[in-house]
């Protein structure tokens, strides 16, 4: 994890959106707990969104499933 | 402060009336007092359409203190929001650029689409938790301006109580229709801003009427002169000045800049050059229009943001920039005079100044239309109390 945190500063630093939506759901899928899961799954999820990577919608599904997150009204 | 500005004596006929008073040109208060009637109250030049050219391009503007941003959506509609999170008003855009998919704030990462939708509210319960009670995320777009594209220009009406743009301005939508049809903005070298020390109205003011030109344009006096010129005059609206000798500029070999289709034998050597109430000055010519957006930054400093179009793309670039150059210098030939008038305005005992009731009727003109507002908001304002 301690890896994983010095890749996500230096993702932070460059305002890479990709490599810190995969970071983020990697540590996601690292995670036993719920709350930790679904956290790392939001920061993955607002950085995929923000870049208009594919992966916003998988994510986005993944909060809802979990109940986390509401459909995006359109 | 307000009892100085003797707005009856600048609605008087032109032969006997005086101009606005100083303090519309140097104190803090009346600059917000016109900033809310004058400018937020009508159909005002933000910007051009070509500063933001592609899907998702976005750009901040502050104007007269109101943080915006110009935005065109995923559909291509250019908007203007004003740029602030509706979480706790944090500025989202700080610099221009493209959104690629959603505006994050860069605070709590609330995030908006580019058509103002709040479409993620994360950690808003709790960590992981990205909804909560209260939290109606339909109800908290991005506060969107109105706004309009005509001539290229942006314009915004703040207040949101103007009549639609093409009612508020038919008059001027009419007199030029032949202009109404696609045109280029030239680019990079065909647009260029000059900061001046005066207050906005003053260019205005000096732009309207072509009395100065034999002084100030000595250049263009070789060929137009004072009296190949004529008033444009719409009360409550525009007003101007219109020539009839109107030469363009030639390239190598005699090339000129392509025509706009469909224009009437008028515009053979004839060009008009309006200013649009509140700050749209705008000029039109055979083959090409320019805007002049000029941008308060308080009482006495205003930037001219200049674009030229053409009537169609990739012009010539040699004679773009000859074009641009023209124009600048022009331009710059009225600063001394705006930041004179400037200067002048901090006298004791000036009453406004005198008007020919020649040659200076366009200038009064727009003196009128501001007391008009003016008294109309002053009086709206008493009524209230």
């Amino acid at each position: 994890m301690k890896d994983l945190d010095t890749h996500l500063i230096a993702a932070h630093a460059d305002q890479d959106g990709a490599l810190l939506t995969a970071l983020y759901t990697k540590a996601a899928n690292q995670s036993d707990d719920a709350d930790t899961q679904c956290f790392f799954l939001t920061q993955a999820y607002v950085f995929a969104l923000e870049a208009g990577l594919p992966e916003a919608s998988p994510l986005k599904a993944q909060l809802i499933s979990a109940g986390r997150d509401l459909p995006t009204e359109t | 402060m307000i009892d100085q500005t003797n707005l009856h004596a600048v609605r008087r006929p032109i032969d006997h009336a005086n101009g606005l008073s100083n303090a519309h040109y140097t104190d803090d208060g009346i600059y917000l007092e016109e900033r809310d009637s004058l400018v937020f109250e009508n159909w005002a030049g933000l910007g051009v359409e070509a500063e933001v050219p592609d899907t998702g391009d976005t750009k901040p503007v502050t104007f007269m203190g109101l943080p915006l941003m110009l935005l065109r959506d995923k559909s291509g509609v250019v908007r203007v929001f004003q740029n602030i999170c509706r979480h706790r008003g944090m500025i989202l855009v700080d610099a221009p650029r493209n959104i690629e998919g959603a505006i994050r704030c860069p605070y709590h990462s609330w995030c908006y689409s580019t058509e103002g939708k709040l479409v993620s509210t994360p950690h808003v319960g709790g960590p992981g938790h990205n909804t909560s009670e209260g939290i109606d995320r339909s109800t908290l777009g991005l506060i969107e301006v109105r706004s309009h594209i005509w001539l290229g220009v942006v314009w915004i009406n703040v207040s949101g109580t103007a009549p639609a743009f093409e009612d508020a301005n038919a008059e001027l939508l009419a007199r030029w229709a032949e202009f109404d049809k696609p045109a280029y903005h030239g680019g990079a070298d065909s647009s260029f801003a000059l900061t001046v020390n005066c207050n906005w109205k003053l260019a205005v003011e000096n732009y309207c009427e072509s009395y100065h030109l034999p002084w100030v344009h000595p250049g263009l006096n070789s060929y137009s002169k004072l009296e190949d010129h004529y008033n444009i005059l719409e009360p409550g609206h525009f007003s101007g000045q219109g020539t009839y000798v109107y030469r363009q500029l030639k390239g190598d070999n005699d090339t000129v800049f392509p025509d706009f289709d469909g224009l009437g034998d008028k515009w053979n050597e004839g060009a008009e050059y309006i200013a649009a109430y509140p700050n749209v000055l705008l000029g039109v010519h055979r083959d090409h229009t320019y805007a002049i957006i000029l941008t308060p930054e308080g009482p006495g400093k205003t930037t001219e943001h200049v674009h030229i179009f053409y009537a169609a793309p990739n012009t010539d670039e040699d004679l773009r920039k000859r074009n641009a150059a023209q124009w600048k210098e022009v331009f710059e030939e009225d600063i001394f005079v705006a930041e004179g008038m400037q200067r002048g305005r901090n006298a004791l005992g000036f009453d406004g100044g005198r008007f020919s009731p020649v040659m200076d009727t366009a200038t009064h003109m727009f003196h009128d239309w501001v007391a008009g507002c003016l008294l109309t908001t002053r009086t709206r304002g008493e009524a209230a109390e």
